[in-house]
């Protein structure tokens, strides 16, 4: 490297999801130049494969495509909501990077959901309990890191509430009577609940009212540039990567087609479905 | 490689086509091979019609556009040379924070955010500390009269020269090595457009290695100290900006 740029907290390597016989035949007649993710020969569905990325601290890396491209199937084999058929992912806060997080038995890999890595779902059920109240759901977070302190726990828990812009007066209502925009606040305040070095964004405010989307779009990006941790956003929605991050990979068909600064992705994007991604985006 | 002490930017055989897929994948070749150089305290402008070329080398240096051959060599604080175009995504936007400035003829102003945010934002990505960015956004918005009732306001709805001016101004803080400027006084009224000039025209002077594109000859005249004058994608002429522009105004007019 010429020029020093922070060391990757995320190294995905050659990350592969295969439903059915992972087989060379599979991958032959699957992908962009086939215009399909399942194939004719074997029936198997390669959601992802041969995805390679890092991503540093402080930095913002974007997952463009259309749905079934692949991109939510490369955010839930990073977090563990899916077994990956193939490939490495390294965190550099478990063993300085050393090792592939694939690979752990899943009790340890479910243990680093707690404080290494943390998710947002564009569906806040997944994300949280809706029948439990927003300081619950958050205090659940912070006991699992073995925060005891009954007192300690509530004040944090108002704290990093008050930090995603959730009144107060709300902390102990069940999540169940939010809005769709305040509980993808209480997420995110459950998300950071134990200062993560990395954050997964799944389409984080698809299907919100314009006007909620844009607060919580407002929140997430000022949250990122001020806490300084490594973010993977997925999203169809080139306003949402465009705003949020520096580079991005594009997906299509279970493959990387493209990866580059977002701007120059959005400006001059290179692949024929890059193109007509960002002239459907532009239109 | 020697390279003269105070060369910040040398541009060598530039080459950008785009192939457009919608198109039967028809090429379009917009840069031909584009060599200059740019020093520390020079001005470079350039010139020539529409579709000349100008954006589309301001974006190939800043690799908003992918050059498609070619060497962009950037000469860095410690001088060291480095090959924007072979430099990898991460590097190059990490020099963009540090080195590279780019204020782009768009107005597109950043979603939700008052003027005052936006350019002390653009101090912290280089580096300054919160409260001095916010005291140096507020000099240089103040400066280019931008009125202090409207700082706090969303800076999309200010009117397009205002906007202009928030982007000069968050452009120009904290100053980059290179500072890559797309028509950025183009919707600007006589009075402001002259403080915008004043302030390029000192960045120059204080070492500040200038590349811009300006629709207009007047400002070249005041600002330039090298006109490079572009014709389908390649360098015709290159020098004092008197001869130069009589040329141009020859083939314009």
């Amino acid at each position: 490297m010429t020029i020093a740029t922070p060391d990757w907290v995320l190294k995905v390597e050659r990350l592969g999801k295969i439903y059915g016989p992972a087989t060379q035949a599979s991958l032959d007649d699957t992908g962009p130049a086939h215009g399909t993710s399942k194939s004719p020969a074997t029936g198997a569905i390669v959601s992802a494969w041969d995805v390679s990325f890092e991503v540093a601290a402080g930095e913002a890396l974007g997952v463009i495509g259309e749905s079934g491209s692949g991109k939510s199937t490369v955010m839930r084999c990073i977090a563990g909501d899916q077994p990956a058929t193939s490939g490495t992912v390294r965190l550099r806060s478990v063993a300085d990077g050393d090792v592939n997080i694939l690979d752990l038995d899943p009790a340890r890999r479910r243990s680093l959901r707690v404080d290494h890595l943390s998710v947002v779902y564009q569906d806040p059920a997944e994300g949280l309990r809706l029948g439990v109240t927003a300081g619950g759901n958050v205090a659940e977070a912070l006991t699992a890191a073995e925060w005891r302190h009954f007192g300690r726990i509530r004040d944090r828990a108002a704290e990093l509430l008050a930090r995603t812009e959730v009144p107060l007066v709300r902390m102990d209502d069940l999540v169940r009577t939010f809005s769709g925009g305040m509980r993808q606040r209480v997420q995110l305040a459950k998300a950071l609940a134990n200062n993560p070095p990395l954050v997964l964004l799944d389409e984080p405010t698809t299907g919100l009212d314009a006007s909620v989307a844009a607060g919580v779009l407002d929140l997430i990006r000022n949250l990122l540039e001020e806490l300084g941790i490594a973010a993977v956003v997925v999203s169809h929605d080139f306003a949402v990567i465009e705003m949020l991050t520096t580079r991005t990979i594009v997906m299509h068909h279970g493959r990387v087609v493209e990866a580059g600064l977002t701007d120059q992705l959005l400006e001059d994007p290179h692949h024929p479905y890059s193109q007509r991604l960002v002239a459907a985006a532009r239109a | 490689m020697t390279t003269s002490p105070d060369l910040v930017l040398s541009v060598h055989d530039l080459r950008k086509h785009f192939v457009l897929h919608s198109v039967d994948a028809r090429r379009v070749d917009a840069l031909n091979g584009i060599d200059l150089t740019v020093h520390a305290g020079e001005h470079v402008a350039l010139a020539g019609s529409s579709g000349a070329g100008k954006s589309t080398l301001l974006k190939s240096i800043y690799r908003t556009y992918r050059p498609s051959s070619g060497s962009v060599q950037l000469t860095l604080r410690d001088n060291r040379v480095v090959d924007l175009t072979a430099l990898s995504d991460a590097e190059l936007a990490m020099l963009r924070g540090q080195e590279i400035g780019y204020v782009s003829q768009f107005l597109r102003a950043e979603p939700r955010r008052g003027a005052l945010e936006i350019v002390a934002r653009a101090g912290v990505r280089r580096g300054m500390s919160r409260d001095e960015a916010r005291d140096a956004a507020a000099v240089a918005l103040r400066r280019l009269n931008i009125d202090e009732m409207l700082w706090d306001v969303y800076a999309s709805v200010l009117s397009g020269g205002e906007k202009q001016r928030v982007n000069l101004a968050a452009g120009t803080i904290s100053p980059p090595r290179l500072l890559l400027l797309d028509e950025p006084v183009s919707a600007l009224d006589p009075t402001n457009r002259d403080a915008a000039l004043e302030l390029i025209g000192e960045l120059t002077a204080q070492g500040v290695a200038v590349l811009a594109v300006f629709h207009d000859l007047d400002a070249m005249e005041r600002l330039a100290t090298k006109v490079v004058l572009l014709r389908d994608g390649r360098v015709v002429s290159a020098g004092e900006p008197s001869v130069v522009l009589s040329e141009l105004t020859g083939v314009a007019r």
